[in-house]
């Protein structure tokens, strides 16, 4: 949730890392599947955005967690939802799916009145269910390539497909239009209360992983895959399972 | 804890498949629904068994529900092939109890969630069973498994957690690790996260 200027600015540093990143591209992931021609760049905007987590967000988001009721935490997740349902409406659109557009735009009406102003969430009570869309998936859905692997500064995975969706969703949510007197706080509220969502997820990556940046980077695309597929990407099955061939093979056997 | 008639009706179930052994395994659904009931009962008397009991109780369920095997020649990719007999059964045994450990450590207590089975799907050779964890606020999970029929009858291969298929995830690091370090890191880097699980339980 970054005013205009703020998000100039990040455009601007994100553009100049990447600069960065492409002059030296040392390549040390195993194979091309890997998607990650960046990953020497990539590699360094994940450790400056793992410690800016450990150092910052992350013992912020504990502590919010720790202060804030868990109906209070939902509301306010649930408040932030609403307001970027906007994007979600547009790429039912973009995507042509006619019922969930109806559907999604009943629940923004829905949810922004009934549910005052977002904070409550009728709309799923009474049949008009939360949908997960965005402009990468409408790419991807559109036959788009996934694109290189990012790791953007401060933001964290994505890659070049998803990339433009940080802007639309950016200026398809009322509140980037607001006075930024406003939207500051309400940024910063938005970005702890994200960060406290995923405190469990992480405490998984990090009693898991080896290697968390391949974890992250691996769990990343395979959950845009799924989503892009709205939840039933099409499994091969094992039988064309072949060691030779490309390691991207084992992806398909779900 | 207070149990709903759908938690009792699955242990019914599974008690009566277990007086039946093969009948019970005779399905990939019966394999994956045999491993939930099994991880309820571990998650409802987690505080009592302790880590180490979780862990003896598990372990044969595991052992009879995955193909251990097959799974660590997959992760493995395409240095499978190279490595010679001794090594591929050294990495399968650590690769069995680091996933046991996992297991134990994970399934320790039980907060009123459930397993729901959602259907069945044949993927060519592989069965896909489409289950979720559903906690008490409606929140879900989906994990849906892939299994293939070995000899033994319908064993897991995969197991994708709302869209993260965790065969993927650990070829991804194991192929990476075996590409720059060579297998016997990769070994004791298992074994050092085996040691880490029983360490945080003590």
């Amino acid at each position: 949730m970054l005013n205009k200027r703020n998000s100039t600015f990040v455009f601007a540093l994100t553009v100049s890392l990447l600069g960065a990143g492409c002059a030296s591209t040392p390549k040390t992931s195993e194979t091309s599947d890997a998607n990650d021609p960046y990953e020497g760049f990539n590699r360094k905007a994940y450790g400056f955005n793992d410690t800016l987590d450990r150092n910052f967000f992350e013992p912020v988001a504990r502590g919010y967690a720790k202060v804030t009721p868990e109906p209070v935490r939902a509301g306010v997740t649930k408040f932030f939802d609403n307001v970027n349902y906007i994007n979600v409406i547009a790429n039912d659109l973009l995507q042509g799916k006619g019922g969930q557009f109806a559907s999604d735009t009943g629940r923004f009406v829905v949810n922004s009145t009934v549910g005052v102003g977002g904070l409550f969430d009728p709309a799923t009570k009474i049949g008009l269910a939360s949908h997960d869309e965005d402009l990468g998936q409408t790419f991807g859905k559109w036959g788009m390539g996934e694109g290189a692997y990012l790791v953007v500064p401060v933001i964290g995975p994505n890659s070049f497909r998803d990339l433009p969706n940080l802007a639309s969703s950016m200026a398809l949510n009322p509140l980037t239009w607001v006075n930024s007197i406003v939207t500051i706080p309400i940024g910063v509220l938005s970005a702890v209360n994200t960060r406290a969502n995923l405190l469990e997820a992480t405490s998984i990556r990090d009693q898991a992983a080896l290697d968390p940046y391949t974890f992250v980077r691996e769990a990343y695309r395979q959950q845009r895959e799924y989503k892009i597929y709205d939840g039933n990407p099409p499994g091969e099955g094992y039988e064309n399972y072949d060691e030779e061939k490309s390691d991207a093979a084992v992806l398909k056997i779900y | 804890m207070r149990f709903n008639s759908y938690l009792i009706a699955v242990l019914a179930a599974l008690c009566l498949g277990s007086m039946t052994t093969h009948a019970a395994e005779s399905s990939p659904q019966a394999t994956v629904e045999k491993l939930h009931g099994a991880l309820l009962e571990t998650m409802r008397e987690g505080k009592s068994l302790g880590y180490q009991g979780r862990v003896s109780k598990l372990e044969p369920v595991l052992r009879g529900s995955f193909d251990f095997s097959t799974i660590a020649r997959l992760v493995t990719g395409r240095h499978w092939a190279k490595l010679d007999k001794a090594k591929q059964q050294a990495f399968i045994t650590v690769f069995t109890q680091l996933s046991i450990a996992t297991y134990a450590d994970n399934f320790s207590s039980l907060s009123n969630e459930r397993f729901e089975t959602r259907g069945v799907e044949d993927k060519k050779n592989t069965q896909l069973v489409k289950t979720a964890i559903v906690k008490p606020d409606g929140k879900e999970d989906t994990l849906n498994y892939a299994l293939t029929k070995s000899t033994d009858g319908w064993r897991i291969i995969n197991v994708v957690a709302d869209g993260v298929s965790d065969l993927s995830l650990k070829r991804a690091e194991y192929t990476a690790v075996i590409g720059s370090n060579g297998i016997d890191t990769l070994i004791a880097k298992l074994n050092a996260k085996v040691a880490s699980y029983e360490a945080a339980n003590k």
